[in-house]
């Protein structure tokens, strides 16, 4: 490099040049937004299963599989003129297999999951469209998704807008959606705790991202959502959730290219707070290793953990008031690691991720009221995008 | 992959390369670069009729003309070039090509010369954000010493805008580049201003672009002096000593070109200090095809 | 963590460096945006706030479903 580089401390004459220069238009539009170079279209297939309960932890002393999750995904974005952006995205998903129904403590003292005893099969479908339109100093975003199975159906409408500061160092993001959801459980062997319900979600997420020079970035966001009408789970015996659920988020996040390691690290922490006392931590971390022949090899790891909602119990008891024993409201942690590979075959790339996924009881800052039910899975996915 | 494209504009072959997913991704985006080329040349050619520059012209000495936002900032950038250059590079000096015939080999009538520099004088030109005005008739603007750099820098602006991974543009002989990948810069050849298939120098370019100024072909030599086709503003006749050739790497092409341009109009001596002083890579030819520079021996 | 949210603010105080346009080439490579693979970055969110009591990630919460 050398003497050849372009020096940061410029001459009186080369400093007057550049700023004279840089006021014309072509200088000035490099930096506004743009729709995407070329449209993509993509497929995407996973297969999730979860861990089964070990028998010494049901009632029935049996061991039981928990769910099978299938998942086929699609998208498709198509630019439209110098200025718009048009995508469509489909999702499919087919989970069989049982989940826990409540907990008993057992003859000898421990917690005991009673799991739903036949199996379940549900299907659902989901379908959004999503119009972006850009301008000179950012863009903006309109969307609507629905989703639709047997016992559950969602529709939601949702606006964001990017603003770019006049240095285009940095951006700033707001977005908004509300979703209208109605619930209509299937009686199964198992009664239910209620035949229909409604429940409305509106939330605001406000983000600032920064240039922090040429090599690396970082983002705050700060999240706000609330969620009203039956909350309760349905099939979870006795479960009864307060009719509304406020939530706050914070999160930060981070990137950075290094040049002689042709690598890029990826972080992500976010804090969430709500109304029902859950507090968690969530910190992800990756490595994007870029490989000659267009691969790209990325391990990556997630932490996670959370306190327990102030109506929790591990087992069934009847306070009369709120109450879950859903181990997804209990006091745990999980970490999840995997590995991701790309590759690109001109306009083709191809991608495949390996996860896995495991729950802790208790852990780290929070008191731990265990629960036998946490859950563990592995998560496999392929897919591939074309541009054309 | 790596597209070619090649047309012919601004008074020379072009060539862009766009890395792109598809040829025709490329080819696509090459196309929209291509015509933002040519409305450029369309814009500020004084060889068509319609251009702002034969409007400009032809309303010398009489009425102001108006201008729109990109000519403005054109007109405000020749003037920081002629300020900061101590009045070398002027915009107004192109009429002095009526008194050169470079293919006849001879010299100008010197009373001509004369009577031509009183048209010549940036300083007289007046302008502002809505309108530009030549205050005599016969005084001329031509944009010929900004707009082939600049459209370099349009057009890659506008490849940047699309998203293509990278590209170089290459407009008869000013170059700029980019790439989203440092790792796999481009390329690039000095041609030796003597013998064109030898290159003087290499250099790589990921964001950043190269112009060069030289008298390869133009001169006039009469014994063992040369006469350059690039003209002082101030005398009339191509400095003395001048370099043969400058190569100038720069952020964008339109500072590139104006410096090359400056520093063929100075002493070969003066233009060595002038352009270590300015601290971004150059390259030097002087009269003896001696080469200095920081990107000399590369 | 707090060492890490510190260190992001003082940053953020101090100024950040100026980063000319054509400077930016590596800030436009996929492994530097905030979210890559839309398809899969969406579902493990998903997996995620249905085996979780926590949701949210950059952008309003979106689309429900019955997931359990």
């Amino acid at each position: 490099m050398g003497s050849n580089t372009l020096d940061k401390a410029k001459s009186p004459a080369l400093a007057a040049l550049l700023s004279s220069a840089v006021l014309l238009p072509a200088y000035q539009s490099a930096q506004a937004d743009a729709p995407p170079e070329s449209s993509e279209i993509g497929f995407r297939y996973g297969k999730y299963q979860e861990d089964a309960v070990a028998g010494g932890d049901t009632l029935s002393g049996e061991k039981s599989g928990r769910y099978d999750i299938d998942v086929a995904q699609f998208n498709l974005i198509v630019p439209v003129g110098d200025s718009w952006s048009v995508g469509l995205t489909g999702q499919w998903e087919s989970m069989s297999g049982a989940s826990p129904w409540f907990s008993v403590y057992g003859a000898d003292g421990q917690q005991k999951v009673i799991m739903s005893g036949a199996s379940i099969e549900d299907h659902r479908a989901e379908y959004g469209v999503e119009a972006r339109y850009f301008h000179e100093e950012g863009n903006i975003g309109f969307n609507y998704v629905n989703s639709k199975e047997d016992d559950y159906h969602s529709d939601s409408i949702g606006a964001d807008a990017s603003l770019n500061s006049a240095d285009g160092l940095r951006t700033y993001s707001l977005a908004l959606s509300t979703s209208v959801d109605k619930i209509t459980p299937t009686r199964g062997v198992a009664p239910t705790n209620t035949l229909k319900a409604d429940k409305d979600i509106h939330s605001i997420w406000m983000g600032v991202s920064q240039i922090i020079n040429d090599r690396s970035i970082f983002n705050l966001g700060l999240g706000y959502t609330q969620r009203q009408g039956y909350l309760t789970d349905p099939y979870k015996y006795r479960d009864n959730r307060p009719d509304n659920r406020e939530e706050l988020v914070l999160s930060g996040g981070y990137r950075h290219f290094f040049d002689d390691q042709n690598g890029a690290l990826q972080a992500d922490y976010r804090y969430f707070i709500d109304s029902w006392d859950v507090e968690s931590h969530t910190l992800e971390l990756a490595w994007v290793q870029n490989l000659n022949n267009d691969i790209q090899v990325t391990p990556f790891i997630r932490g996670y953990n959370q306190s327990q909602a102030n109506f929790y119990s591990d087992v069934v008891v009847d306070t009369g008031g709120y109450y879950s024993d859903d181990h997804r409201l209990s006091s745990y942690s999980t970490v999840s690691y995997g590995l991701r590979l790309k590759k690109n075959f001109g306009p083709w790339r191809v991608s495949a991720t390996a996860e896995r996924y495991e729950s802790a009881e208790g852990g780290w800052r929070y008191s731990q009221v265990p629960n036998k039910a946490l859950v563990d899975f592995w998560g496999y996915s392929l897919g591939f995008t074309y541009n054309f | 992959m790596v597209m070619k494209y090649a047309f012919k504009a601004m008074g020379g072959p072009c060539v862009f390369r766009i890395k792109a997913r598809s040829e025709h991704i490329a080819y696509d985006h090459a196309q929209a670069a291509h015509e933002e080329v040519l409305r450029l040349e369309r814009r500020y050619s004084r060889y068509r009729e319609d251009s702002i520059t034969s409007t400009i012209n032809a309303s010398a000495g009489k009425n102001s003309v108006s201008i729109d936002e990109e000519t403005y900032r054109l007109l405000n950038y020749a003037d920081t070039a002629f300020k900061v250059s101590g009045g070398l590079f002027d915009l107004t000096s192109g009429v002095l090509r009526r008194c050169w015939d470079f293919r006849s080999q001879t010299l100008p009538n010197q009373d001509e010369v004369e009577r031509t520099l009183t048209r010549v004088g940036w300083a007289g030109v007046r302008f502002s954000k809505g309108e530009v005005f030549l205050p005599d008739i016969g005084m001329e603007i031509d944009f010929g010493g900004v707009v082939k750099e600049y459209a370099v820098d349009a057009a890659l602006a506008l490849l940047k805008k699309r998203k293509v991974e990278g590209a170089l543009v290459d407009l008869a002989g000013d170059i700029g580049a980019f790439s989203n990948d440092p790792g796999t810069p481009w390329d690039i050849g000095i041609k030796h201003p003597r013998s064109p298939e030898k290159a003087v120098a290499t250099v790589q370019l990921a964001n950043s672009a190269l112009a060069s100024s030289g008298d390869y072909e133009r001169c006039i030599v009469i014994g063992d002096r040369r006469y350059s086709h690039i003209l002082n503003p101030k005398t009339g006749w191509p400095t003395n000593n001048a370099p043969l050739a400058v190569s100038i790497l720069a952020p964008n092409c339109l500072v590139a070109g104006s410096s090359a341009t400056i520093a063929m109009l100075m002493h070969s001596s003066a233009a060595r200090a002038w352009l270590s002083e300015l601290g971004i890579p150059w390259l030097l030819v002087d009269s003896d095809l001696n080469t200095y520079g920081t990107l000399a021996g590369i | 963590m707090k060492n890490s949210l510190f260190v992001l603010s003082i940053i953020a105080l101090t100024g950040c460096q100026t980063v000319e346009p054509w400077e930016r080439g590596i800030l436009a490579k996929e492994e530097m945006q905030w979210q890559a693979s839309t398809m899969e970055a969406r579902f493990r969110q998903q997996m995620f706030n249905s085996k979780e009591a926590s949701s949210g990630t950059s952008g309003a919460a979106g689309g429900g479903c019955g997931c359990n």
